[in-house]
């Protein structure tokens, strides 16, 4: 472990001017991404037994696609880190709310020696994709803030934005005592009487939240041109299942802004890159990331890549977890949105609900009926 | 892309449901670059309400009036025709279960003989008299041991909700309807809408008075168009007419399928559902010497790969017993090859993304429990064994062969762990000496198991078995009883009464 603070220390840097590029080519992508495997290999016993358990190697892996895909589950399982335990590190945990197989713990730990790497790969997307050529915006956040939600990957992206891309004058509307409505309201006219365009994140289910009190209170606004709305991470059960047609539908207008100016943030915790999309005017959207991670499609039992027009499970080899794992299995399903995998994908929701179609008791319904 | 279409269900011959009155809905199926378009028809209330008044009348007329042998005789005469390789039925049944299910043919055809083969005419009347000392009080008052006479009357109306897919499974219930001279309704399994109806066809053609009696139709889930269940529902209106028309309703599906189902239903409807099911079986140490253990792994092997553990019975972990010849451990290396060679003649179906993505999970679960549990045999392998050295909960595997095996000091250890899952038990497959076997199934009975067979039987129940432990025709009757006082009270009122 003593060499590789310094090698950390070398790559870091590396890493950052490699996400401060304008983009890269095949062969600069594979270069770092196989530098990342071969220092996870060797300081990540558990990875290591992991890639011999595939049958993969230093030797026998020659392009970011060879690299072993770690299932989200075993950052429940086991800790995955390159860099031994800090006291300035940052640990990121999964709501771990899903279906908990044994031997797993609840709730997957990401965990980051230092959030450089993590808040250059936030910062230089975000700007990008979300503020659209805006340096700052007045921004309400639907989330609780960092203090209260330490371990939340979200919290921390949620606050990075306010940060950075935020005037003085943005603000939570999420506190201990719920949903200030009554002070959202007030930004939100104030923001109509100004025509100073307004920024509105949060989680989906903050927003529909938010739908659903506008909407029994008879209200609504019209944003100024320029005003955006982000969401992410679906409902979770934490609000009515909205289908994506309605959620935006009535986002746009109950609040005014175009749904081409609705993006949805594609991210996880096992991630330190995210994915967005240019708007939902259409759905499914098309999802697509920043230079520094790929993605693959593939059939989950073998692991191969699916043939072209077929879902498959989502792998991600994010060059900014450069810690944990670069290339992660999820359990999303997606498809190609046109040619290839420079065309972005569809985001097909959740490989579940395998319905048992016999008579033999699925572990889906096992978990449901063990959580009830 | 070779397209070919199957019009399925059964409506008898009735004025306002004939076919171009019906509105029928369709199921498609692809496979092997064949695309199989299976209609099924979709009642309206008013024609639901029409047909159980058809077949009510029908059944009056006809099916009650028949002996119980007659019935048995007819069933027979059915049987064989399904079990006539050259039969169109089985034919059609050879041909185009595989393309709905996914399951290899020849494991379709192997399944359908030995199903089938339990339903000939001696193995029909083992079934009546597992239920009925006196199987003629299906037929009449027969006298009661206690005084006066007794006798059993099926439902009024039988509505059958059939899961599944395990081919032909619908043949299970149609067949005890028929016994208890029921008039009946099918619902079709979206997985499996084929069979049923062949059956009902197959029966009218020879028994042309029975061809009323009965009828096969569609909905999707528990019925009701308004998503209620999360699901949007496709249905005519049928389902609820059907819910309210039917006195007993047997039913096949997981929980949440028969919850949605109980709701729909009047309370004095006689509900009996049976739910999904976690298999296990258990290999004693007497089973586990160098010669005995490869061939008791063998037969387990079969247990898991017919129709890919699909079965309420299939099993999900075998608990191994230590201190043999045979250690648990090399017992799962056993079965491992054994459902290794086992692919390449019966293969595994290919899975849909969601079932591949569920194996996945499974395997990954395995895998990264660290040395608790061990998966055998290379991750891509269309089979996985998880083999355990310390006791584990019953749960369910991600099916499609995948198979647990634990390893255990004694078989008794494994009692607690699977009396925990008492809702889910049914069948355990038993390997060990005859005053072992005793011992355990007392234990397990008690924990709430209802069935237990020869490992390699598991998946192949005996004729006559009680399904979840429960009287397959008792269940559906109600008697009728004559007492003594009114026979004595009706003396008087005779014509030679003195």
């Amino acid at each position: 472990m003593d060499k590789a603070r310094p090698q950390a220390a070398s790559l870091v840097a590396d890493l950052l001017a490699f996400i401060a590029m304008d983009g890269c080519t095949d062969e600069q992508f594979d270069a770092l991404a196989l530098r990342l495997f071969a220092y996870q290999y060797e300081s990540n016993a558990p990875f290591r037994s992991f890639c011999q358990r595939r049958g993969a190697t230093l030797r026998n892996v020659k392009t970011w696609s060879d690299i072993p895909a770690v299932p989200i589950d075993a950052f429940k399982a086991m800790e995955l880190r390159s860099e031994p335990a800090s006291p300035a590190e940052r640990v990121f945990m999964t709501s771990g709310t899903t279906g908990q197989a044994k031997g797993l713990s609840a709730r997957g730990r990401h965990f980051h020696p230092a959030l450089d790497v993590y808040d250059a790969s936030m910062t230089r997307n975000f700007a990008q994709r979300f503020m659209a050529g805006h340096e700052r915006l007045p921004m309400g956040i639907l989330f609780p803030d960092e203090q209260a939600m330490p371990n939340s990957s979200l919290a921390h992206y949620l606050a990075l934005a306010k940060t950075e891309f935020g005037t003085p004058d943005s603000r939570y509307f999420l506190t201990p005592d719920g949903l200030d409505m009554p002070g959202l309201c007030a930004v939100l006219e104030e923001s109509e009487r100004s025509g100073r365009p307004y920024a509105l994140l949060g989680a989906s289910f903050s927003l529909v939240h938010v739908m659903d009190a506008l909407r029994e209170q008879g209200r609504s606004f019209r944003l100024p041109p320029g005003s955006r709305i982000l969401d992410t991470g679906g409902y979770k059960g934490q609000s009515r299942e909205l289908p994506l047609e309605d959620f935006y539908a009535d986002l746009s207008r109950l609040l005014g802004v175009p749904r081409s100016h609705c993006i949805n943030m594609y991210g996880m915790t096992e991630l330190s890159t995210q994915f967005y999309d240019d708007g939902n005017a259409t759905l499914p959207s098309v999802k697509s990331g920043p230079h520094w991670i790929r993605s693959r499609l593939v059939e989950p039992v073998t692991g191969r890549s699916v043939a072209p027009g077929e879902r498959g499970i989502l792998v991600h080899c994010d060059l900014a977890n450069y810690n944990a794992v670069t290339t992660i299995l999820t359990e999303d399903v997606g498809l190609w949105a046109g040619h290839g995998e420079n065309s972005g994908f569809l985001l097909l929701g959740r490989a579940e609900g395998a319905a048992a179609k016999g008579c033999s008791l699925a572990v889906d319904e096992f978990v449901k009926a063990a959580a009830a | 892309m070779n397209i070919e279409r199957i019009t399925a269900g059964y409506l008898p011959e009735l004025p306002g449901l004939r076919e171009d009155e019906v509105q029928w809905h369709v199921l498609p199926f692809e496979r092997g670059g064949v695309r199989l378009e299976v209609s099924v028809p979709l009642l309206t209330g008013p024609q639901m309400h029409a047909l159980a008044a058809h077949v009510r009348r029908a059944a009056d007329r006809h099916l009650r009036a028949m002996p119980v042998a007659e019935i048995i005789d007819a069933i027979d005469r059915a049987i064989a025709r399904l079990l006539d390789r050259s039969d169109p039925y089985r034919r059609q049944a050879e041909a185009w279960l595989p393309v709905v299910s996914g399951y290899d043919a020849d494991m379709v055809s192997l399944g359908l003989t030995g199903f089938f083969k339990t339903f000939r005419a001696a193995q029909l009347r083992r079934f009546v008299a597992e239920d009925f000392a006196n199987p003629a009080v299906l037929d009449g008052f027969q006298p009661a041991p206690k005084g006066g006479a007794v006798r059993a009357f099926g439902p009024d109306l039988l509505m059958h909700s059939w899961a599944g897919n395990v081919p032909a499974l619908s043949l299970w219930s149609l067949v005890c309807g028929l016994l208890v001279k029921a008039p009946a309704i099918g619902k079709l399994a979206s997985a499996e809408p084929l069979f049923a109806g062949w059956f009902a066809r197959l029966l009218a053609e020879v028994h042309p008075p029975l061809a009323d009696c009965l009828a096969v139709v569609w909905w999707s889930g528990a019925g009701g168009v308004d998503g209620a269940d999360g699901a949007d529902g496709v249905d005519g209106g049928g389902a609820a007419a059907l819910h309210a028309e039917a006195d007993t309703v047997l039913a096949y599906g997981g929980n949440q399928t028969l919850q949605a189902l109980r709701q729909r239903l009047p309370v004095t409807t006689r509900f009996l559902p049976h739910g999904h099911k976690l298999g296990f079986g258990m290999v004693g140490a007497q089973a586990l010497d160098t010669l005995k253990a490869p061939a008791v792994a063998r037969l387990a092997a079969w247990d898991v790969m017919r129709y890919d553990q699909q079965g309420c019975y299939s099993p999900h972990v075998f608990y191994v017993e230590r201190g043999a010849p045979v250690p648990p451990r090399a017992f799962a290396d056993y079965l491992a090859a054994e459902l290794a060679n086992l692919q390449r003649r019966f293969a595994r179906r290919p899975l849909e993304l969601e079932e591949g993505a569920a194996v996945a999970r499974w395997q990954q679960a395995v895998e990264w429990s660290g040395d608790e549990q061990q998966l055998l045999g290379p991750v891509d392998a269309p089979w996985s064994v998880a083999y355990s050295d310390s006791l584990q909960p019953l749960a369910p595997t991600a099916l499609y062969r995948t198979i647990a095996v634990v390893g255990v000091d004694r078989l008794d250890d494994a009692v607690p762990v699977v009396a925990a899952q008492r809702d889910y038990l049914q069948t355990a497959g038993i390997a060990a000496s005859p005053e072992q076997l005793y011992r355990l199934a007392g234990l397990l009975g008690a924990a709430g198991v209802t069935r237990i067979s020869a490992i390699g039987s598991m998946s192949m129940p005996e004729a006559g078995w009680h399904h979840d432990g429960r009287f397959n025709l008792l269940d559906l009757v109600r008697m009728t009883e004559i007492e003594q006082s009114a026979e004595a009270a009706a003396q008087p009122f005779a014509p030679y009464a003195d």
